[in-house]
């Protein structure tokens, strides 16, 4: 049965992948509609990723708009010598860590503040973002999460962004290598730099 | 395994980046070794605390982001309609299935006369392959797509012109709209882009034009411009776009003319959640007494507390 379950796995992947080579092959031919199928097939990530990295709505939003459109103006060039995911990730990771980087030359405000009552995410101001609020986020204590933000906005972009993109996308870290234009084992050394921060960093509160 | 090696692979071991005989040695030395157990258990604590922080957009946002994309890309495709190679775009131009303008089968039609005819002029009678001279067309203005040699040192090029015409219309004409809004986002001539912004803003009801004014509101380099964008989006100050783009102004914009306008027009309809965060983050970052009394104001008709803190 198990057999049976893979293959019908595999032959799925293959006919996703068949459909996306034909849609990426109309939207270069200029079929608005197909481009727009592509789009939709990965924007809700490409948001995700830009908004948990740079915690900024704006911020989030200005990279979903850059990536998509360098994606609609250089569409002819892709010749799918890579997944389309992995060309339009490249771009994505690109901007946002040129956003980073910039973030860093400014020093930006950090997304936490401190106040009398102890660190203060403002992310926490926008709406509340899933579709039903988890109780349990909020029993997280104020100074965990403050601490957390403070770690993360510490990492370097490229350690926050293999963070980002194998924590919260999930992403196998050889895809990541491949993305973000090095080695699998690069890419660990990166995500293992992280945690040791943020376990160095979080030790005495867990 | 060493404490040491278990403490390094801890941390993969939680994204399942180690080799199966690995995870197996780790696992072995877990239930053996309570310190270890204990830092693992405190990695799975970091972790909670990380999934606890992830924001997922709102179908809200995606939904806007989504809008001003589609805004976005029509504009480009107003501006040049893409085809994965020039003669695609030729032949595209004459089928009319990509390209709806109704007068560009007859327009194509007379040009090829016209070809023929200069072509049949500008031959020189002794060519018997038809190449011609290079003074037909000004270098300035061509580019040269295809490049053939020919016999006896001739040559023969495939070369696109650039020639001005005048085209003249209402607005009401879609394919002047279109030409229009493909002058306000031209990136080398701001002042082809204000006179376009000033044509355009008399026309709003048109969603393409007011998205095309939001978008000048928010990215054109030029104060000018800018500013007619703001005028034309005077009357649909109300208008959730509109209101995004005047606080994008007024958190971001360098012009401090364009941060007044844009506080008078978002203080008009006050009533709104998002706006005091808006207000407030001004409080904390603005210059400008006007803006910071005139949010000051607002803020306290909406009852909120004046700073963040």
């Amino acid at each position: 049965l198990d057999g049976k379950i893979g293959a019908i796995a595999l032959a799925t992947q293959t006919a996703a992948r068949m459909d996306e080579a034909a849609l990426i092959r109309a939207a270069q031919k200029g079929d608005a509609a197909a481009f727009e199928q592509l789009v939709r097939a990965y924007d809700q990530s490409v948001l995700r990723l830009a908004l948990n990295l740079l915690r900024s709505q704006e911020d989030a939003n200005d990279i979903y708009q850059e990536a998509f459109l360098r994606v609609y103006r250089n569409l002819n060039s892709f010749r799918f010598d890579c997944s389309f995911h992995t060309w339009l990730y490249r771009i994505v990771t690109n901007l946002c860590l040129d956003h980073l980087r910039k973030r860093k030359v400014r020093k930006e405000e950090p997304t936490v503040i401190t106040t009398s009552e102890g660190p203060l995410d403002r992310m926490d101001n926008v709406p509340e973002e899933r579709a039903h609020g988890n109780p349990e986020r909020k029993l997280l204590s104020n100074e965990l999460k403050g601490r957390l933000e403070q770690v993360l906005a510490g990492l370097t972009p490229r350690e926050r962004m293999v963070f980002e993109m194998r924590h919260y996308q999930g992403m196998r870290l050889r895809s990541i290598g491949e993305v973000l234009g090095t080695s699998e084992e690069a890419a660990k050394n990166c995500l293992f730099r992280a945690t040791q921060k943020l376990r160095a960093a979080l030790g005495d509160l867990v | 395994m060493t404490c040491e090696d278990v403490r390094r692979f801890i941390p993969l071991l939680q994204y399942g980046e180690i080799s199966f005989d690995e995870e197996e040695s780790v696992h072995a030395h877990l239930a053996a070794c309570t310190a270890c157990a204990d830092e693992m258990q405190r990695e799975q604590t970091i972790h909670r605390a990380l999934d606890h922080r992830e924001l997922d957009p709102s179908a809200f946002f995606l939904r806007n982001c989504r809008d001003q994309l589609a805004g976005a890309i029509e504009a480009e495709r107003a501006q040049a309609p893409r085809y994965a190679t020039w003669w695609q775009g030729v032949t595209a131009a004459f089928s009319g299935s990509a390209f709806s303008f109704s007068f560009v089968r007859p327009v194509g039609a007379l040009a090829l006369i016209a070809l023929g005819f200069l072509g049949a002029r500008m031959m020189p009678l002794g060519g018997p392959l038809g190449i011609q001279s290079a003074g037909l067309v000004d270098p300035a203005n061509a580019r040269v797509r295809f490049v053939e040699a020919g016999p006896r040192g001739g040559v023969q090029l495939v070369v696109d012109e650039t020639r001005q015409r005048v085209i003249s219309g209402r607005l009401d004409d879609s394919h002047i709209r279109a030409l229009l809004l493909s002058a306000a986002k031209d990136p080398n001539d701001p002042g082809l882009r204000g006179e376009s912004m000033e044509i355009l803003k008399s026309r709003t009801e048109s969603d393409e034009i007011r998205n095309a004014l939001i978008y000048a509101l928010q990215h054109d380099a030029n104060d000018g411009v800018r500013l007619k964008a703001l005028e034309g989006l005077k009357p649909y100050a109300a208008a959730a776009d509109v209101r995004k783009a005047l606080s994008q102004v007024l958190l971001t914009d360098a012009n401090p003319g364009l941060r007044v306008q844009a506080v008078d027009l978002l203080v008009q309809n006050p009533n709104e959640g998002h706006i005091i965060g808006v207000l407030q983050e001004l409080m904390v970052r603005e210059d400008n007494p006007y803006i910071r009394l005139q949010s000051e104001k607002a803020l306290r008709q909406m009852k909120a507390s004046i700073e963040t803190y």
